[in-house]
Formats: structure tokens, sequence, C-alpha cells
């Protein structure tokens, strides 16, 4: 049958919502690679200048004494490195068992010849935990996608650790402090130049904002002349604003300095953040159960599922069908917003009669499902509205 | 995939941090040989420092030539991914129609929970959805007015009870895998006027599975010593019960009282797929878990998990779309409608 090659399951089309799967642990694993050289990179500038050191005194004729101290001071910073070192390849390790595990999760998909397989299907569910850990995570109910990850022992496969960091971050600026997040930029200043990010500079603002706020205007100017003016080149207008701003009391219904004063600004740079770190870490900037649903949504959703008219298919006592998911109540708000697939086959009955009350059901189904409720020969049920009719009301129809 | 794989297990088996420790540890060792040479004979310290300069210097470069092993096998595994997911673009979120509706969505996922039978991580997100929303809508509703579900959206949505009836459900499930039928029959007596009224066969197929569970002794099929008290129990239970079901189900309860006469030669009788048939009960838990969601008048399987699932079938069709819209710079007239069929059969395929 020419249908059933539809249900064939094309796993190389089918990954594009597990690119970040993969991406996130190798992302995370180059940033702690990173790390490493840096720390690398300090002691052995600090070790062999140190040493140079050393060896020069010594030829002038220092006490072997003196020589001993400092080679100590070495040795133990040496082992301060490689102890750094040590935890960030346990790291490593995690982070390669983890990539590892998703690797072998999608490879399992290629081994799936058909949507119609039990396997597409437990594979499916897996997904959908996912998108549900991944979906949770990003509107900070930590503790739930902690939850849930652990129940269906999918840890490997979801990012908890670098959400909740995320989502510290985030609300330590709703909660009005910049410390967290400065931090933050710091550690992963490179890349953020390289992606050319305003996080750091729209911080120092809002610092330099709020000093002005609280009156504080030597401190404002310190500031500014060390972390604002340095920008001028780059950021306009924003730095002329800001000088503009010592003009302007923090009541002041001028623009642009009302809204800078505004306190909206630091859930701006909340937003700021959680976009900054997600390019960074090749995250998309919208969970991906909304790609998802809303996709599902439109496939599935027919003109009837909203039509005022009772259908079949939303009908608990109707006994044509079970509900249909998006007429089920936990979707069926959502659905209302999107729009809808073109449906150009649709299901005909052959042999279609139709009851007194208007509805159309196929002949033959009709008289089976009567004679299973147990009706009386000669009468037949309409399975949505539960009416009993007379064989002889029925009437038959025909398509044209 | 393999591509893939093989250039990961080059991370895990060999371009990663393990070496460049090693040849730091030789660098400690080096330090510490040359401080006790000092320190044994004080009068070396300066050849000794001398040559230990050189040989630091030549371990740090070690460092950095295993460290640089690392970067190039992140290198072609990053190229390896980069080839992988070229032609896959993540969907831009011009589809996010839903970014607006958190709620909505959160009731989809507690509802999905409680339907899944997590009862607790479902409670743990009631919990955690209603703390978080307080602060975000505070200017919307005075927070003291909302319960947790008012929070979640779930307006329409009774979770505690709704919780009692799915704990219910699964307890009934969980009891039919222990291959214990009485709970799931006595649901079925309860709820007998909505089920008949649907057309469900459940009551009398849950009868039928019991009287066929006692025929069998309670035991498999192969058990031949207590056939003659199971035989004894069933028509007890036909007797008792199967009055009701006299009806509509005549025929069928004639075929189970005529099996009798083939006993304990039931594998090789026609009556061998009615009474050797292992997957009825999984089949039968199945029927009751739809028809149980279909009286609380929900679809019988997870909505979410059905849209997520449809939804990422169809996603390469939507991009496609996307994609030929932006470069044909037209537009679909109906609003409502996209100008795609999603084949039917694949639908079908994940509802049935």
């Amino acid at each position: 049958m020419a249908e059933l090659t539809t249900t064939k399951l094309n796993a190389e089309s089918h990954l594009l919502l597990d690119q970040p799967l993969l991406r996130l642990p190798h992302e995370v694993a180059r940033r702690n690679f990173k790390t490493v050289q840096k720390h690398v990179e300090r002691e052995r500038d600090v070790v062999l200048s140190s040493l140079k050191s050393t060896a020069n005194a010594s030829l002038t004729g220092q006490d072997p004494e003196q020589s001993i101290a400092s080679l100590d001071t070495m040795i133990s910073r040496m082992q301060g490195l490689k102890r750094k070192m040590e935890s960030l390849h346990d790291q490593e390790k995690k982070l390669h068992q983890q990539s590892r595990k998703r690797i072998q999760h999608l490879t399992d998909l290629y081994e799936i010849p058909s949507l119609a397989d039990v396997k597409y299907d437990d594979w499916s569910k897996i997904r959908l935990n996912r998108l549900m850990v991944d979906y949770l995570l990003r509107c900070g109910y930590g503790e739930s996608a902690k939850a849930l990850a652990k129940e269906k022992d999918i840890e490997d496969l979801v990012d908890l650790d670098v959400f909740v960091q995320c989502h510290a971050v985030e609300e330590s600026l709703r909660r009005r402090s910049t410390t967290e997040c400065l931090a933050w930029c710091v550690e992963h200043r490179p890349m953020l130049k390289k992606i050319e990010s305003n996080l750091e500079f729209e911080l120092r603002l809002q610092q330099y904002i709020e000093l002005r706020r609280n009156e504080k205007v030597i401190e404002a100017k310190q500031h500014a002349q060390k972390f604002i003016i340095p920008q001028i080149d780059i950021r306009q207008p924003d730095t002329s604003r800001a000088a503009g701003i010592m003009a302007y009391s923090p009541t002041t219904r001028a623009e642009p300095y009302k809204t800078m004063y505004s306190q909206s600004r630091w859930n701006s740079l909340a937003d700021l953040f959680v976009k900054t770190h997600h390019e960074l870490f090749s995250l998309p900037p919208r969970p991906l159960l909304h790609i998802a649903l809303s996709a599902g949504l439109s496939a599935l959703k027919t003109p009837s599922c909203h039509s005022k008219y009772a259908s079949s298919t939303a009908n608990a006592s109707s006994s044509t069908t079970t509900v249909c998911p998006i007429c089920s109540t936990e979707l069926n708000e959502l659905a209302r917003k999107l729009p809808y697939a073109h449906h150009t086959k649709s299901n005909v009955e052959n042999d279609p009669v139709v009851l007194p009350n208007g509805r159309l059901y196929g002949r033959d189904r009709l008289f089976e499902m009567s004679a299973k409720v147990g009706l009386a020969d000669g009468f037949v049920k309409d399975p949505t509205t539960s009416e009993l009719f007379n064989n002889g009301e029925i009437r038959k129809v025909y398509i044209s | 995939m393999e591509e893939l794989f093989n250039n990961h297990e080059k991370l895990v088996q060999k371009a990663n941090l393990a070496q460049s420790i090693k040849a730091t540890q030789a660098c400690i060792d080096k330090l510490t040989s040359s401080r006790n040479a000092i320190a044994a004979n004080p009068k070396s310290a300066s050849l000794t420092l001398a040559k230990l300069q050189n040989d630091t210097m030549g371990d740090f470069d070690l460092i950095t030539k295993e460290l640089k092993d690392v970067y190039k096998g992140q290198g072609s595994y990053s190229k390896a991914l980069e080839k992988k997911f070229k032609d896959k673009p993540l969907p831009t979120s011009d589809y996010d129609a839903l970014s607006s509706h958190p709620t909505l969505i959160n009731r989809a996922i507690a509802m999905h929970l409680l339907r899944e039978g997590q009862f607790s991580v479902a409670s743990t997100f009631v919990q955690e959805a209603s703390l978080n929303s307080s602060g975000d809508e505070m200017d919307v509703v005075s927070s003291s007015q909302q319960t947790p579900e008012r929070k979640l959206g779930a307006d329409s949505l009774d979770s505690e009870a709704l919780r009692k009836q799915f704990a219910n459900m699964h307890n009934v499930l969980e009891e039919l895998r222990n291959r214990n039928l009485l709970p799931a029959i006595e649901w079925a007596r309860a709820n007998s006027k909505a089920l008949e009224t649907r057309g469900s066969n459940l009551e009398f197929e849950l009868g039928k599975l019991q009287f066929i569970h006692l025929f069998l002794g309670g035991s498999s099929f192969n058990d031949t010593r207590d056939i003659w008290e199971g035989q004894q129990n069933a028509l007890e239970y036909a007797r008792r019960e199967f009055d009701r079901f006299q009806n509509r189900y005549l025929r069928e309860i004639q075929q189970l009282i005529g099996a009798m006469a083939y006993s304990p030669n039931l594998k090789h009788s026609p009556y061998r797929r009615i009474f050797c048939n292992d997957d009825a009960w999984e089949e039968l838990g199945n029927t009751f878990m739809r028809e149980f969601c279909s009286l609380l008048g929900l679809s019988a399987d997870s909505p979410l998990y059905v849209a997520a699932t449809a939804g990422a079938i169809a996603l390469p069709t939507l991009l496609k779309l996307q994609t030929i819209m932006k470069e044909k710079r037209t537009e679909w007239t109906t609003q409502h409608e996209l100008p795609v069929t999603i084949h039917s059969i694949m639908i079908e395929v994940i509802i049935v």
C-alpha cells in the first residue's frame, strides 16, 4: 500500500529539534578547556619568570636556603595548578559521558524504521520528557525539572546545571543586584567580546544610574570615568545619555532619562542576560517545547475542534471515538490561537445515511453499534447525542 | 551518526586533559628533585637551577602541546557537529505563538504529569509554578486571591480532584499488572451506565477475563494441578456474575462455558485464542485507560505527547514551507489555515 510508505521514519530530517542536545555539552566542554588554558598560561608565566630570577640570584651568590624557599613556592603553585586541572578533567569526563549518551540516544532513532514502530513511541516519549525538562528549566522551575529528570532517568540527556546557574544570575538581576552577572561577564569575557555583546556595558550603565539615583554624584563620576567614557566611540548614543542623566533627577518626565531611571530596566537587563547566555551556549532563544507544540497543534487541529456544534470527537459520551487530543481540555485553549493545516483528505464512510437530527453516519457502523448497545430491532441510536430513532427515519445520502 | 560518534570517541579516549596533567606532574617531579638536590648539596644550586630552568621550559612546552591535541580534537568534533546539523537549522521563533500563554502550557504539563502518574513531580511543579507566578503577575490580580491552581491557569481544572482520579486509574492499572482484576471490575460496575452509553464492552471483557483467569486456576495454563478447582471457581463466578450480561453477550458467554468440554486440552481446542492469550491483560489495561479518560472527558493519549510528536513529524514540512514563503515573498491568503497538508495517516498513526 502506498500510504504505508508515509510512515517511514526519516531520522535525518527528524533531528531538527535535537541540535542543542549535542551542542550544549560541547560548548561547556570548550569553555572548560579554555579555563584550563588560562590557568596553564598564567602559571607558566609566573613560574618561568620566578625560576629565572631565582637562577639569576643564585648566580650572584644568593643563599641556597633562599633558592629552596622560592622553589617550594613554585612547587606549591604547580600543585595548585594540577589540582585545578584535575577537577576540570573530572568535569570534562562528565561532559564526555553526557555527550556519548546523547549521541547514542540519537543513533537509536536511526535504527527505527517506521513511525508506527513501538520503539518510536518509546523514543518519542523520552523526547517529550526532555522537552518538558528544558521548558521547566527555562521557566525557572528547577526543582520540578530535577524531579522529572530523575524519575525518568534522563539526567544525562538534559542540562540541569547550566540552566540552574543561568536562572540564578537572572534572578539576581531581577532582585536588582549586578554582582553575580558582572562576575559571570568576567568569566566569559573573551566569548562575549567575540559576539560583540553589550551586556557588560549595560550593567555598568545600570550601576551608574543607581549611583545617580542615590545622589552619589562623585562616585557616579568616578564610575563613569572608569567604565563608561572608555566606551565612548563604540557605544553612542548611550554614553551621551549617561552624561546627560547627571542633569536630571530620578523623578524627571523627560525622555530618554525617564526610561533610563525606570525600574523595569532591571527586567530588560535580566532578559538581555538570558538572551546573551543562550547565544553563548548555542541554546535556542525559545523553549523547544513551544516549537514542537505549535507545529503539532497546527498539524492536528481541524476546523471542527473549536466549532460550537458538538462534534463526535469532542464528546465523552460519544461512542464513535475517543476524545480527540485537541478537543481534550489540556490543549484546547492553546490550539485555539493557532492556524490549522490544510486537510485535503477527509474520511467519509462509504455508505452514509442521515438521521433526522441532521447527523451523518456510516450505515453499517451505525447498525452495528446500535446492536452492540442492546437496542431492540428497528431502532438506532445517535452515538454522539444518544438520541433514539426509528429505522424508517433514516435516509440515505449521496455525495455529489 | 557514525562520524560524530567516532570523533567524539577520540575526545573520550585520547584528546582529553589526562595527558597534560601527566606532563604537569612530571614538571612538579623535576622541581621537587632539584629542590632536594640543592638541599643535599647547596653548592650545586646555581648549576641545578640553570638546568632546571631549561627543563621546566621544556615541560611547559609539553603541557601546551598536549593541550593543543585536545583543542584539535574538539575542533574536529565541532566540524562533525557542524556538518551533521548544517541543513537542519533550528526553527526560528516565527512559530512561537505560544510564549504569550505560559499558564496554558503549565496547565497542559500539570495534567500530563498527573495522567502519567507522576504525582510527586506534579505536586512539586504546582508548588513551584504558583510561587513564581505570584511575583510576576502581582500587578494584575492581588496574589492572595489566587489559589495555586488558578495561578497555573487551571480555572476549569480542579487539580486535586484530577489527581485523585488519576491516582485511582494508576492503582487499577498496577493491580491489573499484578493479575488482579477486581479493582477494575469494581470501577466498571460503578460506571456501568456511562460505559454502556458509549457502547463499550469493557465491563463484560473484564468479567470474561476474570472467568478465564479463574478457569486457568489463576496461574499459567500449563499448570494442571488445580484445574478442577479452577473450573469450579469459574463456573461459580459465571453463575453469580454473568446474568447481567445475558442480553448483550449471550454468544460469548456460551463460548466460554462451552470451552469446559475441551479442558484440559484447551491449548489444542478451537477456544485456544480466547483462553491462551497472554496479551489480553495488556490490551484490557489499554482499553480500561481509554474508557477511563473518555469518561473524564479527556482524550485517551496525552494531548501533550500527541501534539509534541506530531509537531516533530510535521516540522520538516513546515520549515520547508517557511523557506518557500520567504523566497517567493508570497503570503497564504487564509490567515487561519496553513497551505500544507500534513498527511493524515501520519497523524492517525499517533492517535490510534
